[in-house]
């Protein structure tokens, strides 16, 4: 799992998570405040209860003194240091000195309840938290209560609990329910992680699909695509069939374009050329010569515009056998008088090319019409595939090309759109054509004596993209 | 020989009528697809020179029909159009030969030379029958080393009989080889070519075939 910054993953998780950790964090607080005061109260409640009971059993005997009439009923007061305590003081009255635990429960045992100097007013209640016994916080209330029938001093009585009493069911609570929230938040976390994934799977699946798209091994998004995507889809293939009309009509325009100079290209150079007009000299001679050139720049730039269009375009494939076979019918009609042997040596039915089969019989036709302007005689060609390249040899018995002429004869290293055309050979329009391809031309020596050029090219696989005839 | 020309150009098919008639040949012109079909399926011609870009019929549909029809006449495809694949769709198509525009007028020549050459099951440029020798390159006639002096018209009834050599050639299959549409044409005239060919000629060159036609040896 990676998490780009700025990706609508990285937006949805950390929204999500936020959300989560946010609404839990909130959640568990206010529940275990809840419970808290619910179990607070109810502890104040107890001791309240107990707190009656003593004032309840508490009488002053004749000399004044504080007594029990009953004792409290709650077992946990006679048991030594069991974590409840009552304890009643006698508070200072006139000349008599306030007196502390003059009556007291079994639990404190030797131990005194020591509130703060405080005093409440009559009939209110205070609470504390004090030391109790064994120095543990007790919570503790309290209350003044005068003699109604005898002039004995007032009281003050006490009823004391282990904090722990409150405290321990508070810190269970608050451990179940942060067990239980914390595996909510896990649970909704993961759920929340699943969602983003499965819910951005289509633009995966949209990524490879574009990526095939730019590779040519498709034309248009073809898989079906959630309803919030499909549309988007929809209107990319739009825009992708509009690009290829573009596409296309530039590329016929630029055909139209040539084919219209090339006849009055053609009445030019006829005219200077024709027996009446032999002796029109220096012009008839320069006609010709830009003839010529004109000519060859439109070769150049028309196969240059085809291909980069059709390499843009892409998408498309061809049998690599039948465009052969096809130039060579048209090599064995131009070259009817030379009597030349042309061999395919080797090239499987496999064999496919990712990209137009017209170009790839534009630059065969180059190359054989090259090999058969050369040859003494002999052509071989042979194509096979290595990896994810073709690879095409056309082989002539000629005089070949020496070694340091060949990369002039490409114009390797400095080609561009201005770039002029090449030897005339037909050569460079065959590189240019292969490199926009992603391929290239290489020239070599061929077995055979003369030149061999080797054309590299991308191959293609047979279940993907559409075939050109 | 008789040629067709099909180029909706004007001045490119005034220059190739001009160019094919100083090389000796008769030519039919035609400026649309339609009067081209029609044309070659209706006349005798020895080749044809075919434009593609046509009004009213392209020229692969010309051509095709031509073949559907059984003309098996040699065609040069004359046109714009270089690209490979549409020189493999011409020669599929059923063309003979394909040139690219621009061209020059002397591979034209050369190359119909040549197709009307091959039609005639001839191998080399020169037609030789005895002393008797015709360059088709240089539409010269020569006999034991000296120049002959012909006319056009003489010239094309030599040539034509010479490309088919030892077979019997008819009086009407040589006037549609030598007259163009046009011309008034009149098979009578062709007994007086070949009177004046004989003249010039070796006697019994040109055997007659009675009721047939003619014949060279």
């Amino acid at each position: 799992m990676k998490i780009a910054f700025g990706s609508l993953r990285q937006r949805l998780l950390l929204g999500t998570l936020a959300w989560i950790i946010g609404t839990i964090g909130v959640t568990g607080w206010l529940l275990n405040s809840l419970f808290a005061r619910h179990l607070e109260r109810q502890f104040y409640t107890e001791l309240r209860t107990h707190l009656n009971q003593l004032a309840g059993n508490l009488e002053f005997n004749a000399d004044g003194q504080a007594v029990l009439s009953r004792p409290l009923s709650d077992p946990r007061f006679d048991r030594p240091y069991s974590g409840l305590y009552w304890q009643v003081d006698r508070l200072g009255s006139g000349d008599q000195p306030p007196v502390s635990g003059i009556l007291r429960s079994r639990s404190l045992w030797d131990q005194a309840l020591i509130p703060p100097r405080d005093l409440p007013a009559d009939g209110d209640i205070h609470r504390h938290r004090v030391d109790g016994p064994d120095a543990k916080p007790v919570l503790l209330i309290e209350q003044v209560q005068h003699s109604l029938d005898t002039p004995a001093p007032p009281v003050r009585l006490m009823v004391a609990a282990d904090a722990n009493l409150l405290a321990e069911p508070q810190r269970d609570f608050r451990g179940m329910s942060l067990a239980a929230l914390g595996l909510l938040a896990v649970g909704l976390v993961l759920a929340a992680i699943m969602q983003v994934f499965s819910g951005l799977a289509p633009l995966k699946k949209l990524r490879q699909e574009l990526a095939l798209l730019r590779d040519g091994r498709q034309t248009t998004l073809k898989r079906p695509y959630p309803s919030e995507v499909q549309p988007a889809v929809d209107e990319l293939n739009a825009v992708l069939v509009k690009n290829a009309e573009f596409v296309d009509r530039a590329r016929t325009q630029a055909g139209n374009l040539a084919h219209a100079v090339k006849t009055p290209l053609a009445i030019m150079a006829n005219a200077c050329a024709s027996p009446h007009d032999r002796d029109a000299g220096p012009l008839a001679d320069i006609v010709r010569a830009q003839v010529q050139l004109a000519r060859q720049q439109i070769d150049h730039h028309l196969a240059r515009a085809r291909a980069a269009a059709a390499a843009q375009l892409s998408g498309s494939r061809c049998r690599v056998r039948p465009a052969l076979e096809g130039v060579l019918r048209v090599m064995q009609r131009l070259y009817a008088e030379r009597q030349l042997q042309i061999d395919i040596a080797a090239c499987p039915e496999s064999l496919i090319f990712r990209g137009e089969a017209q170009d790839l019989q534009e630059m065969l036709g180059n190359l054989l019409d090259n090999a058969g302007k050369w040859s003494a005689g002999r052509i071989l060609i042979s194509a096979g595939q290595s990896g994810s390249q073709l690879c095409i040899d056309i082989d002539d018995n000629g005089p070949g090309i020496a070694a340091n002429q060949r990369d002039q004869l490409l114009q390797r290293g400095q080609r561009g759109d201005e770039e002029a055309p090449g030897s005339g050979l037909g050569l460079g329009i065959v590189d240019d054509l292969a490199r926009l391809y992603g391929g290239r031309l290489e020239l070599q020596n061929a077995p055979l004596g003369g030149l061999r050029a080797r054309l590299w090219l991308p191959a293609g696989r047979e279940e993907e993209g559409s075939f050109s005839a | 020989m008789r040629i067709l020309i099909v180029e909706d150009e004007p001045t490119l098919r005034q220059q190739l009528q001009r160019s094919l008639a100083a090389a000796g040949y008769v030519t039919d012109a035609a400026d649309n697809g339609r009067d081209a079909l029609h044309l070659g399926q209706e006349e005798a011609f020895d080749a044809a020179v075919l434009d593609l870009g046509l009004p009213l019929l392209d020229g692969l549909s010309v051509l095709r029909q031509w073949r559907a029809a059984g003309r098996n006449l040699p065609v040069l495809i004359l046109t714009a159009r270089g690209e490979w694949h549409e020189r493999v769709a011409g020669i599929d198509a059923g063309a003979d030969d394909y040139l690219p525009k621009p061209f020059h007028m002397e591979e034209l020549l050369a190359r119909l030379r040549a197709l009307i050459r091959r039609a005639g099951g001839q191998a080399a440029n020169e037609l030789v029958c005895g002393p008797l020798v015709l360059d088709t390159r240089s539409a010269r006639a020569h006999l034991d080393g000296q120049p002959l002096t012909l006319t056009s018209h003489e010239f094309r009834v030599l040539a034509y009989l010479l490309h088919r050599r030892g077979e019997v050639v008819s009086r009407a299959e040589l006037s549609e080889h030598i007259y163009s549409y046009d011309s008034d044409r009149d098979s009578n005239t062709i007994e007086v070519f070949v009177a004046r060919l004989r003249k010039k000629l070796p006697p019994e060159m040109i055997e007659t075939v009675r009721g047939l036609g003619y014949r060279l040896p």
